[in-house]
């Protein structure tokens, strides 16, 4: 007997539900192999199915959630959804303006069947050549690869049916010395064939020299950000600027600023879930079809993402544009999740350094917390591969320093950018798997802000 | 064995495979709830209820971890057939040894009065309208939050070792937020902790206990007198922290330093490692001599509390560091065993069935000092600042050099609380900074905080602690970084 698949657990849940019903189906399977000090430590393999049930009644949302797939857990589940509405309906009306119409959801190439296999032999063979690569350097090697299969179904009263199926790949390597200095890459796509271990150590390996570490005081500085310290930074920007729930309740970085000037001329940022480079998705989760929209143009914003509790706050004829995070919407808003920044002319890194007098050129950014949201303000670290910058070449190894900064300070005071793009992640899986990244480039910015400085 | 899911999982790890060096087996069920009620209206009622098996397993120097939401023998069967094909295709490793353990056996459970997921969604609806209301009123505030969680985990765990043992932890917690935006400038107040609210392992009598609503006006006044504040001035300056703001500061620079498996360089990839080695235990000077600080998992109400790990540990209480110097650290058993330790300190924490353990704190606390109450030592204080519930937070991989803003901070001025200061920070290095801690308030000013967002682990876990703290004052700090 073939396994019955998500959609038709959403259809026979719905039917289970009733009316004023919204459930979604994700099927999570997915493996994980970490590694430390050229060894396996961890490795682990998940297979979950969870139900999101979503009530709406007089604008009031509420969500009842399961793992057990069987119909008087469902039966039950849908009852608490109900009661749940219906109590916070006593409270009068709700800010949700109801389900998503239906639309016709685009296609993708987010899935490939040979990733979804998830053979513990790949993540073997991607350990070793890691492995294999830091001891050529005398390194050790210490990360993570990973492959996941994820599964979307949604059925609603409403008539919505839409469901997709995307795979990911990711993997880390960061080599290491003896002394603690370490390098970094990280690759990661829909296709497991299309990251090489080997190539990605070797990128992480080239990192660490022998040089002794150099200290550098708090001020500005000419910076490089390598793609994997940019894409960070345009996460938190997609997050503090571009999510229409705190730009319609005034608090946004962008409150007030649409259609004006925010960053460089060069500067072009999009959402782009549809893009074979990026990790597609082809619906949200309120079911509303995903579609590419400019967020930055030419320097100038032009858009915020909506979900459809946050279109309705913003008014104006707003729409969801198909970002909702969460059935009825997530607390925190609805955030871009396949950002994408165009390329520039330089043809790589060592170009965009080769104007700096002296600088500092990052290879990625740790631990970046807002400081103050409306001013895009961070600070964090930098990590796993600071050097200084001078006389235009790459020289010395930095010891990590501590940046405050704004995101749109430095997007305005964005120089150039390489032509190359990486699609970027963290490789993040906290909850239920959703693998997202950004595609950008490199950039050369002027006056990066550093604060402070690690010590030996 | 009355108890189903351990009956279920007893049977499964006996037909496990004799390669197996090592087999445990965990059956989690969980149930929640969490409403959110936002500008007047109710933002969403979110309720949770699911299970699963993890089972994690040995052969040779290799683990493997497989999990299935589907509970039954047939599926647990397929989980450690997984599990045994992960590990077995494992690159060679060295068979790590384990600490010895006595069997898991019996049953635990967390003292509630309030069952808080027999509370009607009514009632709880009630309590955050009436402290919600009381937020609203200014124009600037764009956004008031009231918000609770209840939480129940049943968990049963098994091991080849002969570890048979059940638990029940309920868990709540409840806070207000406002932010306030006048122009370019946005200020936040909360109560009675940032972030989501202070959790404890307790009935909805903890919930209660806040009296969100008596607070609602002072923390709505407060936002909207932040807008126009002076900002924080720059420079060195004695600081008093208050409880919430230190919990969050010996989380960061003490709690995960004092990771072993951050030591020994297992989580430096992700998480990172620690300006401590292994080596410094018994030696190092971490702070000044008012700074002593234990590991617990056995303290009432801590969302570090438990009766065993989930490696079947007991729960223990475990000196980090007397007078300042370093005596311990937080580890599973694995990580003891590779220094050398006879026993695990009891830390392996899982994030639900389909994650397996991992060094996590437990309840990592400040012992109470001799300051009398907070009021004795501002009075104390002379000039300085008094800073006051986490806004932000980042620290190096090291957990050496860290950043901090709070959402408020007030003048010192001769021993007495001045003026409010907008945007306050302040930033350090470890080691300076607990040296420069000079009195820590008495135990009436002492309680826990809990924590419910320690991110750490891949894939990622996101983990429940608590921390014991007083207000404390740190003399040569440096302010206005941000």
């Amino acid at each position: 007997m073939s396994e019955e698949s998500p959609l038709e657990i959403a259809e026979r849940a719905l039917a289970l539900a009733g009316p004023d019903m919204q459930v979604m189906v994700v099927r999570e399977r997915s493996l994980m192999s970490r590694y430390a000090r050229s060894a396996p430590t961890q490795a682990t393999a998940i297979d979950d199915t969870s139900v999101d049930i979503l009530c709406l009644r007089d604008g009031q949302t509420a969500v009842a959630s399961t793992n057990r797939l069987n119909d008087d857990d469902l039966r039950a589940t849908a009852a608490r959804a109900h009661a749940a509405a219906r109590a916070a309906a006593r409270s009068g009306p709700g800010t949700h303006p109801g389900p998503a119409s239906c639309s016709a959801v685009r296609s993708h190439d987010g899935f490939d069947a040979d990733t979804a296999t998830l053979d513990p032999g790949r993540a073997a063979a991607a350990l070793s050549a890691a492995f294999e690569i830091a001891a050529e350097h005398g390194l050790e090697a210490f990360g993570v690869w990973t492959a996941g299969d994820v599964q979307t179904a949604i059925a609603s009263s409403t008539g919505l049916r839409p469901h997709d199926r995307v795979s990911d790949a990711f993997m880390k390597v960061v080599c290491r010395d003896a002394d603690g200095r370490s390098g970094y890459a990280v690759g990661t796509a829909t296709a497991a064939s299309s990251i090489d271990p080997a190539a990605l150590a070797r990128r992480a390996a080239q990192k660490v020299t022998a040089q002794a570490l150099t200290e550098l005081g708090p001020g500005c500085y000419p910076v490089v950000l390598e793609p994997e310290a940019v894409g960070l930074l345009l996460e938190f920007l997609g997050d503090l600027a571009h999510n229409g729930r705190a730009h319609a309740e005034g608090r946004g970085a962008l409150s007030g600023r649409l259609g004006s000037p925010v960053a460089a001329a060069l500067i072009d940022l999009h959402d782009a879930p549809l893009t074979a480079r990026t990790l597609p998705r082809a619906f949200d989760m309120e079911g509303v079809a995903k579609a590419p929209l400019a967020l930055i143009e030419r320097g100038v914003a032009v858009n915020v993402v909506h979900d459809l509790r946050s279109a309705a706050l913003a008014g104006d004829g707003a729409r969801s544009t198909g970002h909702a995070g969460l059935p009825g919407g997530a607390p925190w808003g609805p955030l871009p999740t396949n950002l994408a920044l165009a390329g520039g002319a330089a043809a790589d890194a060592a170009e965009l350094a080769s104007t700096i007098e002296r600088g500092i050129y990052v290879t990625r950014l740790w631990y970046v917390n807002a400081v103050r949201e409306k001013e895009t303000l961070l600070t964090g670290m930098t990590r796993d591969g600071t050097f200084l910058i001078e006389d235009g070449r790459i020289t010395r190894p930095l010891r990590d320093v501590r940046f405050t900064d704004s995101v749109l300070r430095l997007l305005e005071a964005t120089e150039a950018l390489t032509t190359g793009r990486r699609l970027v992640s963290e490789g993040e899986f906290y909850g239920r798997r959703f693998a997202h990244g950004v595609l950008c480039p490199a950039l050369r910015a002027d006056g990066f802000r550093v604060t402070g400085a690690t010590t030996g | 064995m009355t108890d189903p899911a351990l009956q279920l999982l007893t049977e499964a790890i006996a037909a496990a495979p004799s390669r197996c060096s090592y087999v445990e087996a965990r059956h989690v069920e969980t149930d929640g709830q969490d409403v959110l009620v936002r500008n007047g209206a109710v933002h969403g009622v979110d309720s949770v209820s699911g299970s699963g098996v993890g089972v994690r397993l040995r052969v040779g120097g290799g683990w493997g971890f497989a999990a299935t939401r589907d509970v039954t023998a047939r599926a647990i069967e397929g989980a450690i057939a997984r599990a045994l094909a992960i590990a077995e295709s494992q690159p060679t490793a060295p068979t790590a040894p384990l600490t010895a353990v006595e069997p898991a056996r019996g049953h635990w459970t967390c003292a509630s009065e309030i069952d808080p997921l027999a509370v009607s969604l009514e009632d709880k609806l009630e309590l955050l309208f009436a402290a919600e209301a009381l937020l609203r009123g200014d124009p600037r505030i764009v956004r008031s939050d009231a918000e609770c969680s209840s939480r129940r985990v049943r968990t049963a765990f098994v091991s080849s070792e002969g570890a048979a043992c059940t638990q029940e932890r309920v868990e709540c917690g409840a806070s207000i937020a406002v932010i306030a935006v006048d122009g370019d400038e946005l200020q936040v107040r909360s109560y009675p902790s940032a972030h989501g609210g202070s959790g404890a392992c307790a009935g909805w009598e903890h919930v209660l206990s806040f009296e969100l609503a008596a607070h609602a006006p002072r923390v709505a006044a407060e936002a909207i007198e932040l807008l126009s504040a002076p900002p924080c001035p720059s420079g060195r300056t004695t600081v008093v922290l208050d409880g919430d703001q230190l919990a969050l500061q010996i989380h960061e620079s003490i709690g995960h330093a004092l990771e072993l498996d951050r030591m020994l360089l297992g989580e430096a990839a992700y998480a990172g490692t620690s300006w401590v080695k292994a080596h410094d235990l018994g030696g190092l000077r971490y702070g000044s001599d008012a700074l002593n600080i234990t590991a617990d998992a056995t303290l009432p109400g801590g969302l570090g509390s438990f009766g065993w790990d989930d490696e079947g540990v007991a729960a223990t209480r475990t000196p980090l560091i007397k007078a300042g110097i370093l005596c311990g650290a937080l580890s599973d058993r694995q990580s003891a065993a590779a220094i050398g330790l006879l026993r695990s300190g009891g830390c392996a924490r899982a994030d639900g069935f389909a994650r397996q353990p991992i060094v996590r704190m437990t309840n990592v606390s400040i012992e109470p000092g001799e300051a009398g109450t907070l009021a004795d030592l501002i009075a104390d204080t002379g000039d300085g600042l008094y800073l006051d519930t986490n806004r932000s937070w980042s620290i190096d991989d090291r957990r050496l050099q860290f950043q901090f803003a709070t959402e408020v901070a007030r003048e010192i001025r001769g021993g007495e609380l001045g003026r409010l200061l907008r945007n306050p920070s302040y930033a350090g290095i470890t080691p300076r900074f607990w040296s420069g801690m000079d009195a820590v308030c008495s135990a009436p000013e002492w309680r826990l905080r809990g924590l419910g967002n320690c991110g750490k682990g891949e894939p990622g876990q996101m983990m429940r602690v608590s921390h014991g703290a007083a207000p404390a004052r740190f003399r040569d700090v440096e302010v206005g970084v941000a």
